[in-house]
């Protein structure tokens, strides 16, 4: 999944350009002051109908979040994976694995949740025929390939890995070892579905329903969704409050704006322009923790001009040019904490997260900076084009800034200019076309908090999100070797050998952490944010 | 901007003014010349035109003489800009981040450290470059097409008339967005293209009724009757005596161009960073309205004070020159 704030981002260039008076979304009821113990709070509209498999951006990720409940759930404090409606995942080779789905378990509508319902979720997640974004996530299951190959069109229905063998029960069988598997489980890709979903698609899409502690009660596209809690559901965390109303905005100062004026009870994108007024404005209602988030710069390795011995040279006097804690400070004002490796502080020692694993690379340091890259032979082609979406502002100020400190290092007004896209949906299809030809903006939201989600999809040859067509043959064993790993920690090390490569080749520049901040009105309490930025709606409380 | 004729007396003294008069001077010309006008002409005295009448009025006006001299600061400026401000306007240290108001920086710093000062001195070259580009594009453009279909009239006026019509119904901000977005140059010369493109139909209308008001005019039926050429009472006999109204919409026009490139830069169609311009300065700022007002207030100052500059000129010529408006 990708950073936080594009999908919405994406929609208001447009209609701010169009009619200036558009944006500030909904208005009118509900707000501060709205039904009794429901809140309210902003939000953007999805990218895809909220088919779980289909979903990888934030805005749906967060109902999705609200209305299903999986085999794992990700405690909101500390990341770690806890088992939900799992019993038990039993495994003796990391590659077979036995799963027992709780007793007692349904779906809103009243149809129980089986071995069933997560066995025909996961085929059609996986068929290359329904085209779900998320279709990578089921690539460990053994006959992925047939469903969904690389080229050509599908010779099977279902995954042969998946068996169900009785009501609450089916095995898994990987087409290679990954110790880590069932940690993967708590994304939403993994929900399980009703059987609603295949008999009435079109029906269940007009209103989702799943089996998490909200039910979806209506809506309105570039408006609202109003959640009610669901009364019967059966886990432990149920809803503390009666419903919340996602609103549409499509700028998050307007959201900003409309929380200080009472219209609104919770923002979960703070705008960094108004950071230095949250304490004035908010007091204590305002939050502000790491969040499994790490922005980097990513290179086009397509491009002859950054793939050779020297290039790699002028990517780490790139990377020492950059001044990351005056621009955390200034820019971001410590809602950004500047990178020393390519993970994420969320996951904690234990489960990866290595300060510092970067060394002097990723330390300011212009002399040196300036020498590394004339030795390298200098900027391709003269000047560094950093490409990122402008329909977001805070991307605008860093690369800006970003480009102001390699300027100021290599003494150079001109030596980096950001090239803005107006679309973020222009500007990842322009990297998939392979258009770039310098940097470009490459910010990574962890699906699940291990640091095989940090480097594999990024780094893997030929990987889902490997944007920049990096490859390397000592990244790729060592990958291998880590998801080998039965033992946890012998895993990490593996992946901290790996990301050391990453550091050695400087394959992506590492910029900084990402912390989730969000603010809120006087009527809740209990508010946080879990390690994906997502605020944790279910635990909120209303007065 | 009114359409309608210009006095038939000014207009034959225009005849003078507009080109020199070669001294082979037709009949038609002697015609036109007949004395006993109310503006005719004494004996020695220079003879009045429109145009020597419309100088003289002008000075005397003091919007004009104001507004001159802005406009005259601000092309000073653009040409060099080194005069009044020192340091690159790309030089920023996010040190100084929305600092106020201090030696060397006069407008304080924007929320990247840049010095707002330089940056608002320098951004004067963008816009007065694409106002007076534009302005002489549209112009040119608008002038030459709806002065030759309001000659010729018939078939290729009635096409001209439909294809203005087709760009006159492109909303201007639309039309920026979704040209403008497919273009990857940093350069001024797409905006002033676009500019010229859904600008010069205003103007061709103009021309078009001007030039078919002139063409009635009996001179011009006697320079025809003595035999002279289409191009001939073109460029001698009509367009003199058409080109004053086009020449106050265009000068009105101006203003809003310059207006036109900040809205364009300012949406991230119009001019990109590194190219400095107060749009894209303005843009900038107005996240950190709250912090550093100043940023912002600097550029929006300079980009009001320049359109009403041109815009107050537009307004003098067109008193000049159109004394009936008065």
């Amino acid at each position: 999944m990708r950073s936080a704030t594009h999908a919405r981002g994406a929609v208001c260039a447009v209609v701010v350009a169009l009619a200036a008076t558009a944006c500030g979304g909904g208005g009118g009821s509900g707000g501060g002051g709205g039904e009794s113990g429901v809140l309210s709070s902003s939000w953007g509209d999805p990218q895809n109908p909220l088919e779980p498999a289909n979903t990888n951006e934030v805005q749906g990720g967060k109902v999705l979040d609200m209305i299903f409940r999986g085999l794992k759930k990700y405690d909101p404090k500390t990341g770690n994976a806890t088992d939900m409606l799992a019993q038990k995942i039993d495994t003796s080779d990391s590659q077979n694995f036995t799963i027992t789905v709780k007793d007692g378990w349904t779906f809103s509508n009243g149809e129980k949740v089986t071995a069933k319902s997560f066995v025909d979720a996961w085929n059609y997640g996986a068929s290359l025929r329904n085209n779900q974004k998320n279709a990578y996530f089921f690539g460990y299951i053994q006959g992925y390939d047939k469903v969904h190959p690389a080229g050509g069109s599908q010779s099977a229905d279902t995954l042969s890995g998946l068996k169900v063998v009785d009501d609450r029960t089916f095995t898994v069988r990987l087409n290679q070892k990954f110790s880590g598997f069932p940690d993967t489980l708590g994304y939403a890709a993994f929900a399980p579905l009703p059987q609603s979903f295949f008999t009435d698609h079109a029906g269940w899409l007009a209103q989702p329903v799943g089996d998490g502690p909200y039910r979806i009660e209506s809506y309105t596209k570039g408006s609202q969704m109003s959640l009610k809690k669901w009364d019967g559901y059966p886990g432990g965390d149920k809803a503390q409050n009666a419903g919340v109303d996602l609103k549409v905005y499509t700028d998050s100062d307007t959201a900003y704006t409309d929380l200080i004026a009472g219209n609104l009870d919770l923002v979960d994108d703070v705008p960094a322009s108004q950071l230095k007024n949250v304490k004035s404005d908010l007091g204590g209602r305002y939050i502000n923790t790491p969040a499994g988030i790490i922005q980097t710069l990513a290179f086009p390795y397509y491009d002859s001009a950054w793939n050779n011995s020297g290039a790699q040279k002028v990517r780490t006097g790139l990377s020492m040019a950059i001044n990351r804690k005056q621009i955390t400070d200034t820019i971001f004002q410590n809602t950004r904490t500047p990178a020393t490796d390519w993970t994420s502080p969320v996951l904690g020692t234990d489960g990866g997260f290595k300060e510092g694993l970067c060394g002097s690379a990723c330390d300011y340091n212009p002399a040196e900076a300036k020498r590394l890259i004339r030795e390298g032979g200098g900027l391709p082609g003269g000047q560094l084009k950093i490409t990122y979406n402008a329909d977001t502002g805070s991307h605008r100020m860093w690369v800006d800034a970003v480009c102001n400190s390699i300027n100021n290092a290599l003494g150079n007004d001109k030596a980096c200019v950001g090239n803005p896209v107006g679309t973020f949906a222009d500007f990842r299809n322009q990297i998939g076309q392979h258009k770039m030809t310098g940097p470009f903006r490459a910010g990574w939201q962890m699906d699940y908090p291990l640091i095989q989600n940090f480097l594999q999809p990024l780094y893997y040859t030929d990987a889902s999100s490997n944007d920049g067509k990096w490859s390397d043959k000592d990244f790729d064993r060592l990958v291998d070797q880590a998801n080998a790993q039965t033992d946890t920690a012998k895993a990490v090390s593996a992946f901290q050998q790996a990301e050391e490569v990453v550091r050695d080749n400087m394959a992506a520049i590492p910029l900084w952490y990402q912390n989730g901040s969000a603010g809120y009105s006087e009527r809740l309490s209990n508010v946080a944010l879990n390690p994906f930025s997502v605020p944790v709606y279910n635990e909120i409380k209303v007065s | 901007m009114p359409e309608q004729p210009f006095d038939q007396d000014r207009a034959i003294a225009g005849t003078g003014m507009g080109g020199a008069m070669d001294l082979a001077a037709t009949e038609a010309e002697t015609l036109e010349r007949t004395p006993g006008g109310p503006l005719g002409t004494g004996p020695g005295a220079r003879p009045r035109s429109l145009w020597s009448d419309a100088w003289r009025d002008l000075r005397r006006n003091p919007v004009f003489v104001v507004s001159a001299l802005v406009i005259l600061f601000l092309v000073v400026i653009s040409l060099w800009p080194s005069l009044i401000a020192s340091g690159s306007p790309l030089a920023c240290d996010l040190a100084k981040a929305q600092e106020g108001s201090q030696p060397g920086a006069p407008f304080g710093y924007d929320g990247q450290g840049c010095n707002v000062y330089t940056r608002t001195v320098y951004g004067a070259r963008t816009s007065v470059t694409v106002g007076v580009c534009a302005t002489l594009g549209v112009a040119l453009l608008g002038s030459v097409l709806g002065g030759l279909a309001g000659f010729f009239g018939g078939f290729w006026d009635s096409v001209l008339s439909r294809i203005t019509d087709v760009f006159f119904a492109i909303p201007v901000v639309l039309g920026g967005l979704v040209l403008l977005s497919v273009v990857t140059s940093n350069t001024v010369w797409p905006v002033i293209g676009f500019m010229v493109l859904l600008g010069w139909p205003q103007i061709s209308r103009i021309a078009r009724g001007s030039v078919i008001t002139a063409r009635q005019n009996d001179y011009v039926q006697a320079a025809r009757a003595l035999g002279a050429s289409n191009s001939r009472v073109l460029l001698r006999h009509i367009a003199p005596n058409a080109v004053a109204p086009v020449i106050v919409v265009a000068t009105i026009a101006l203003g809003t161009y310059i207006a036109l490139e900040a809205t364009l830069s300012y949406l991230g169609v119009g001019l990109k960073p590194p190219s400095v311009s107060w749009g894209i300065d303005i843009s900038a700022a107005s996240p950190y309205i709250r912090n550093a007002p100043h940023a912002l207030l600097w550029p929006s100052g300079a980009l009001a004070l320049t359109v009403l500059a041109f815009i107050m000129l537009g307004d003098a010529v067109r008193d000049a020159l159109d004394p009936k408006l008065r």
